[in-house]
């Protein structure tokens, strides 16, 4: 498994309806990227922040590892704002406001980020999937993404070890020995899917198998509470931010 | 390159959401039709999927010496036809926000509609045209996973190049900043991607004739040809 569902699995909240922790994660994100980046964006990452490493429990050097992805993208992306190109100074040229413009959106990107980890840390995809056909997503659509998802980590072990066993066997020491090797994993990922997708087939045939995955999903009631105090967090939030906005 | 969380303005995000949905409900529409018609086939769907998935994890070596991800959505493409792929990629980059923190939610659908709707379009649409045209199976796979590659990281630089303008110079600055950028990196990146993807057709068609006479993409005569190897 992937260690973000793996923390998920064991999360202090694991056991809370998905629907809370949708409203506190998205809700967190969407106030990222609706409020100003100052003072709103940074009030969102303390607050996220606050929520993901005390009630939520997550990990800080976990959350570090998980988080430091999307901000080098950020990072990495941000970069082309500081130049601007075809100025009266020449070709290209530092953009005046391109450091506060690239500020701001590292300001709106990481504090979105942040919200999207808090439902990812504390959710696992396993308890989500089959909860989405009473949202409305066609019951066939939920088990193709169902089997996507069990099949796909067996798969990634199977990649992981096939390539331990190409590097012992010297097959990723020159160029073009790392193209066929990295040739080979995909035709074996693409042969391994597909035969455990015939096994699957045949072990669920001999249980009956009606075209409809049946799974488990731990029961769970939405607390209004829960729902109380996110709806409260958020509104604190954007007061905050609109006054401090004034005021700054 | 996925479109890190947070990165698009509220406006950009809803505008891209509602762009690739049609795309996908289609796919949606698709994919629910196969399998009502063929229960069995959701495990193969599901496999697809995950085969995508793993794809977009592999490790290629770049030209320029570093290494990067192919997006598999030319293979994915030719093998699963685009509407699936619509699909199937929607759910993929689900899973990348999700498990991996790459993309995002307010993100997805400008995410969805350069990888799952314009790069498997413009890539299958290629590969199509050169089969059509006479033109050998692995030499269409080449430009069809190129083509694939390149109009997904195309789009990705219009997507950026709308959402920040330059201040200069407006959209085309922006567009010459962000493709100049994505077009050193991302064509050399494209070519790797079309000749794994070569590699990895050819070793298919060793193995695997059975499945992809069933998909399509070798006539169903191919498939009885010689003994099939796992």
């Amino acid at each position: 498994m992937l260690p973000i569902d793996v923390a998920a699995h064991g999360s202090r909240w694991r056991r809370r309806h998905p629907a809370e922790k949708a409203a506190l994660g998205f809700g967190l994100t969407v106030c990222a990227v609706s409020l100003p980046p100052w003072p709103g964006a940074v009030l969102v990452t303390v607050a996220a922040l606050a929520v993901l490493l005390g009630p939520a429990g997550v990990a800080p050097r976990q959350l570090w590892r998980a988080w430091r992805l999307p901000l080098g993208f950020c990072v990495t992306g941000a970069v082309p704002l500081l130049f601007q190109v075809g100025g009266p100074d020449g070709w290209p040229a530092l953009a005046p406001e391109g450091p506060a413009h690239a500020g701001r959106l590292l300001l709106r990107t990481s504090a979105a980020s942040l919200g999207l980890l808090l439902f990812a840390f504390t959710t696992p995809v396993s308890d989500v999937l089959p909860r989405l056909v009473r949202a409305g997503v066609p019951a066939p659509v939920v088990d193709v993404a169902l089997v996507m998802y069990r099949i796909g980590f067996l798969l990634l072990d199977a990649v992981a070890r096939i390539r331990q066993a190409q590097a012992a066997r010297l097959g990723l020491t020159s160029r073009a020995a790392a193209w066929r090797s990295v040739a080979g994993l995909g035709a074996t990922a693409f042969v391994r899917a597909f035969d455990r997708a015939a096994r699957l087939q045949t072990g669920l045939a001999g249980r009956g198998y009606d075209g409809t995955l049946r799974v488990l999903v731990p029961d769970a009631r939405v607390d209004r509470r829960f729902l109380a105090a996110t709806a409260a967090l958020l509104a604190a939030v954007v007061a905050l931010t609109l006054v401090l906005e004034r005021s700054l | 390159m996925h479109i890190a969380e947070g990165f698009l303005p509220r406006e950009h995000a809803v505008a891209w959401t509602l762009a690739a949905a049609p795309f996908v409900v289609h796919g949606v529409r698709a994919l629910t039709r196969e399998v009502r018609a063929n229960p069995e086939s959701t495990l193969l769907l599901g496999a697809s999927g995950a085969f995508t998935f793993v794809l977009s994890a592999l490790k290629i070596p770049s030209v320029t010496g570093s290494c990067s991800h192919p997006t598999g959505t030319g293979l994915g493409a030719i093998l699963f036809r685009p509407p699936i792929m619509a699909v199937l990629g929607t759910i993929t980059l689900l899973f990348q926000a999700l498990l991996l923190a790459h993309g995002g939610l307010t993100t997805l659908g400008a995410n969805v509609f350069s990888m799952a709707v314009v790069g498997p379009w413009a890539g299958y649409g290629t590969y199509r045209l050169l089969r059509r045209s006479g033109v050998p199976l692995m030499v269409a796979v080449f430009f069809g996973a190129f083509v694939a590659d390149l109009s997904t990281y195309c789009v990705t630089s219009v997507q950026l190049a709308l959402a920040f303008p330059d201040p200069a110079s407006g959209l085309t600055g922006a567009l010459v900043k962000f493709g100049g950028i994505f077009a050193v990196t991302q064509v050399p990146l494209a070519v790797s991607e079309g000749l794994l993807t070569v590699l990895v057709m050819r070793l298919l068609r060793q193995s695997s004739k059975g499945e992809l006479a069933r998909l399509g993409v070798l006539p169903a005569a191919d498939a009885t040809k010689g003994a099939v190897v796992r």
